[in-house]
């Protein structure tokens, strides 16, 4: 208790003479940021998985062409899970002379369980949201199937043998899928009328979707109790699955918000590191004394202790407060771009926050404290006697600890840990040699430059190991930095080149061969721009070198599912243009040979040479695979598994598939589009498109967020590694003005120094940075890796801006301290 | 030793004032003085009594809060910083208790340091020639880590001629010194002295160094008695 006692009187001297100023200040930053960091990531995962799951309209959805067993209602039910369902089916509708191809779908009551519908009573009027489906007896329509049929709302419209009321213009619906019921004109009922239209009768297509939604543990239980229980012709269905483009953008955001959590612990670790060593320094006196008057090495190190674990939760506390009031405001701030409903801030992420912060101050500030430990009472006597520094193993290993424990907890990725780890030690261990080279080069300089010149080169030359930690600590810090701006741009810029602004919203399928030229010319002259057209041939894959591919395939994997169906098979010498060749060659000219998909062909486990047998209608087809290529699926445009050579299917009836952009004033083309080609299927995704952009928007803007925790942090180090020094400087500057130095003097001198650590740190972060995207890059965020010209000159620049505007601001007292300092230190 | 009477050094009520938590604490009170070139002056006195802060003023390392000091009839007062800086550079050296050294720079760098501040070509042969003289040649390249306490205060005195300054401050020259070594860099002290007619000022508690003085100034509670 009295040991408690004293390291709290002790402690409360050191606060009022603002020793613990910036230690408190940088550990508050560390712990605010990644409080911050990790409750906005939580809520933000939470809220997106929301939302996501309102592309499903529930949590898990069963897909089947056939009803349920009601033992798996049962189940739900027992599980206490909400059920829906909806029938999805084409037909053609006539009203008014007018045929209509429409799509369907028969909602149950409680659709849906996720998101809302919208709809309107006129034209592109305001609209109105609703969280059930039509009710019995009454109909919605999308505005084309009106404006076809020549119905206006109220009319009645015969669905089948049932008339329905039409009640309201639908304008939106959650889980609208790109596939040919979803995406044909919208006639949304209730399933109660199902029955009476007498539409549905034995083997009629139809397409069930079974949704569920609650709490996560039901779910998981009921996925796993359903799993084994599904026929092939039945799917589950989840967000990672289900929308791949959805899924990957999600995947990315989520890597990055781990991404960037870390880079501000490791840049926030290494402020506190640097400031407890001056605070530790700055103790070693205090500490010879207490020694002196009887305490043994342990009390020495159980006060510093108690004295960090007081600092530590009153740092703490403020940090999760701040971290917690940031995190509301960066919501606030989205308030817009976010779905009305945010998922509320969980106290685990406030106490992950928390736990964090402590983490970091055991992992980099405990090192200097312990060397505390050692500082021998004779220092009374004799004050240049400095304690032994700890082992590097024990300052570096226990930093590096908790990094990659970090790295870990963040990402849950071995990968992005290695990558990390190991790139970043090798890179320091060779940047660190490389700076004592260049040291030991800088020092043949100082004989032949002048005073103010070589006043700075002996700043950085004085202690070459601690100015090359320093300069690595900045590198590390630009390093961080220039990570998270960079994967950043490049993230965004990967979700634009996806999506760009006239990326195609509609696809037409079933165009017949002769129509394909005058089609071409129609979408010419609406000023859509040429379209490519692509042949299409309905076909199965049957066998593998003559193995029933049935066989080949595990269950649930890719293989299994585009195993089960009709692909759409192609052919042609040119490739659509985002397909990669990943092995092989293709010229497209020789019958026979066909171009895989390389995601396919891995799951099938295809190899180049390998025979694939396909059967188209009745007919059995024999190919050679001689190309395995890479295809981006979000890129809404027509892309196929398989490719064939010219010819191979010049026997089979084939229809031709495209797609094109159609801006949303000339929507009414469609209408002529269809009369003049009503054999053609027409598939519009532009709402698709508005959702899936609307996501990336709210995804960009938080990752802006992020990006800036992270230059706040950088720039704590900058001051704490100024400020660790600056007990040395002010001594040396007031002796030098003593002599006779003026105070440009001293500002030439402290300029040239901090340029020479802001250009070395920032050629040498240039250096690791290179080194560490290109891994991260290639092996971790999947996307191309370019060196970046104008990063690697203008982060010197900037570096040697940063360092001698924070070295100078910190430092500015030195020039001004009366020099009667040196007769008050004497 | 050649005896001028010009004026170099001259206060007039000078007096120094800190604020402290419970008001204002005069340190130092109407100090009138004049010295005059080639002397030799100890001022004596108590811990505490306001000696180091008087040698701070009059070397215009700190200003006064009233009254003035003239050095060689330049009016310090009138100065800004780097005013002062100058006036140091051109006209004053120091010899400090804890010698004050800069630690990254050779016994040599250090001594050459005040030449190169006013610009002087052959800094090093002088500073060569002045190490030799305190009887360091073989330790011109060591840092001032690697020398003993005697040796560091002969540094420093080799520092302090080395720009042949027309005063010498020195605040309690051998206070971090063993007697022997003391006596022999006091020795030394007046012997540079006397050889380039430098005043001297003198801080000190030591009543036998400061009879080697030509004039004692006792200084009690801020004040000349």
């Amino acid at each position: 208790m009295n040991r408690l006692n004293l390291a709290l009187r002790l402690l409360k001297r050191d606060a009022r003479s603002g020793e613990l100023t910036l230690l408190v200040l940088a550990l508050i930053i560390a712990v605010s940021s990644s409080t911050a960091i990790s409750l906005f990531a939580d809520r933000m995962h939470r809220t997106m998985n929301t939302q996501a799951a309102e592309f499903l309209a529930a949590d898990l959805v069963i897909r089947s062409s056939e009803l349920i067993p009601a033992e798996w209602h049962d189940k739900a039910r027992e599980l206490g899970l909400k059920q829906a369902r909806t029938a999805e089916f084409s037909t053609v509708l006539i009203e008014n002379d007018e045929l209509l191809l429409v799509g369907v779908k028969a909602v149950s009551q409680m659709y849906p369980l996720r998101g809302e519908l919208k709809t309107t009573q006129a034209d592109y009027s305001v609209e109105t949201t609703r969280s059930n489906g039509p009710k019995a007896g009454e109909v919605w329509l999308d505005t084309r199937v009106l404006a076809t049929l020549k119905l206006a709302i109220g009319d009645q419209l015969m669905v089948g043998e049932q008339p329905l009321r039409v009640s309201e213009m639908i304008t939106y619906e959650p889980d609208k899928r790109g596939d040919l019921y979803s995406l044909s004109p919208r006639v949304m009922m209730s399933d109660a009328d199902l029955q009476a239209t007498q539409i549905l009768q034995p083997g009629s297509h139809i397409h069930y979707f079974f949704q569920f939604s609650g709490n996560a543990a039901a779910l998981n239980d009921f996925n796993v109790w359903v799993k084994p229980l599904l026929l092939p012709s039945q799917r589950l269905m989840d967000v990672q699955e289900d929308r791949p483009e959805l899924g990957s953008a999600l995947s990315r955001a989520e890597r990055y918000l781990g991404l960037s959590s870390i880079i501000v612990i490791l840049i926030a670790g290494v402020a506190i590191a640097m400031s407890a060593r001056r605070y530790s320094e700055r103790h070693f006196n205090a500490t010879a004394i207490l020694r002196c008057l009887g305490c043994k090495q342990n009390d020495i190190l159980v006060l510093f202790l108690y004295q960090f674990f007081i600092l530590g939760v009153l740092a703490c506390s403020i940090g999760s407060l701040i971290g917690w009031a940031t995190q509301e405001v960066l919501f606030e701030l989205l308030r817009e771009l976010l779905p009305a409903k945010v998922a509320a801030p969980s106290l685990i992420a406030v106490m992950l926050g928390f736990m964090t912060g402590f983490a970091i101050l055991i992992g980099f500030a405990l090192p200097p404290l312990l060397r505390l430990k050692k500082v021998s009472p004779l220092r009374v006597l004799r004050r240049e006697l400095e304690p032994l520094s700890n082992s590097a193993w024990l300052v570096y290993g226990l930093a590096l600890l908790l990094i990659s424990g970090l790295i870990w907890r963040y990402t849950q990725d071995y990968k992005l840990m290695l990558v990390i780890i190991g790139g970043g030690l090798a890179t320091t261990l060779l940047s660190g040699i490389l700076l004592m080279g260049l040291l030991k080069q800088l020092r043949k300089l100082l004989p032949h430059v002048s005073l103010s010149y070589r006043l700075g080169l002996q700043g950085v030359l004085r202690n070459p190991v601690a100015s090359v930690t320093q300069i690595l600590a900045f590198s590390i810090t630009l390093l961080a930095m220039l990570l998270s701006f960079t994967v950043r741009n490049d993230l965004i810029q990967d979700w634009q080149q996806q999506l760009p602004d006239n990326a195609p919203n509609h696809f037409a399928m079933n165009i017949l061969p002769d129509q394909v030229a005058a089609f071409g010319q129609q979408l010419e002259q609406q000023t859509m721009g040429a379209a490519q057209f692509y042949p299409v041939v309905r076909g199965r894959l049957v066998g593998i070198n003559d193995v029933p591919v049935q066989r080949i395939v595990s269950k649930d994997s890719q293989g299994e599912r585009a195993t089960h169906r009709d692909l759409s098979l192609t052919w042609g010498n040119s490739l659509p243009s985002d397909n990669k060749t990943v092995a092989g060659e293709w010229t497209g000219a020789k019958q026979g040979e066909v171009s895989i998909e390389s995601k396919l062909a891995e799951s099938l486990q295809v190899i180049l040479g390998d025979k694939l047998t396909f059967s188209i209608g009745s007919e059995q087809l024999e190919t050679v695979v001689t190309h395995i290529r890479s295809v981006q699926w979000d890129t809404m445009k027509p892309n196929f598994y398989m490719v064939f050579g010219d010819g191979t299917l010049d026997n089979y009836p084939a229809t031709y598939i495209t797609s094109f952009y159609l801006a949303e004033e000339n929507k009414k083309v469609l209408n002529t589009l269809v009369k003049q080609f009503p054999s053609m299927t027409l598939l519009e995704v532009d709402t698709l498109l508005k959702q899936f952009k609307t996501i990336l928007t709210q995804l960009t803007a938080a990752v802006n967020y992020l990006l800036y925790f992270a230059l706040l942090a950088g720039f704590t180090v900058l001051f704490a590694s100024v400020y660790s020094t600056l007990d040395n400087r002010i001594n040396e500057g007031a002796l030098m003005r003593t002599l006779g130095a003026n105070r440009s003097l001293l500002n030439q001198a402290h300029c040239v120094e901090f340029s020479l650590i802001g250009v070395m740190s920032g050629l040498i972060a240039v250096l690791m940075f290179e080194l560490v995207s290109f891994g991260l890059y290639r092996f971790v965020l999947h996307l191309d890796f370019q060196i970046n010209i104008w990063l690697c000159l203008l982060t010197p620049l900037v570096s040697v801006a940063c360092v001698v505007a924070a070295g100078l601001w910190g430092v500015k007292d030195v020039a001004n301290k009366p020099p009667m300092w040196v007769l008050r230190d004497s | 030793m050649l005896k001028s009477n010009e004026t170099i050094i001259k206060t007039k009520n000078l007096g120094k004032t800190v604020s402290v938590a419970d008001g204002d604490l005069s340190i130092l009170s109407s100090v009138n003085l004049t010295i005059d070139e080639g002397e030799s002056i100890a001022i004596v006195g108590a811990s505490g009594s306001g000696k180091s802060t008087l040698l701070g003023l009059l070397a215009g390392l700190d200003s006064p809060t009233n009254g003035s000091v003239a050095l060689k009839g330049t009016e310090l007062t009138a100065l800004d910083e780097d005013g002062r800086a100058e006036v140091r550079n051109k006209l004053v050296g120091f010899v400090f208790q804890s010698f004050q050294l800069m630690p990254r720079l050779t016994a040599l760098e250090n001594v050459m340091l005040p030449l190169e501040l006013r610009g002087d070509k052959g800094a090093e042969q002088t500073a060569v020639s002045l190490l030799k003289r305190v009887g360091l040649e073989q330790r011109l390249h060591h840092t001032p880590m690697k020398l003993s306490g005697g040796e560091q205060q002969r540094v420093a005195l080799a520092r302090a001629f080395v720009t042949e300054p027309a005063i010498l401050f020195a605040d309690e020259p051998t206070g971090n010194l063993d007697s022997k070594t003391g006596e022999q860099i006091i020795d030394l002290l007046f012997e540079l002295n006397q050889e380039k007619n430098t005043t001297l000022v003198l801080v000190t508690h030591d009543t036998a160094l400061a009879a080697r003085c030509q004039r004692t100034l006792h200084i009690e509670a801020g004040q000349l008695t």
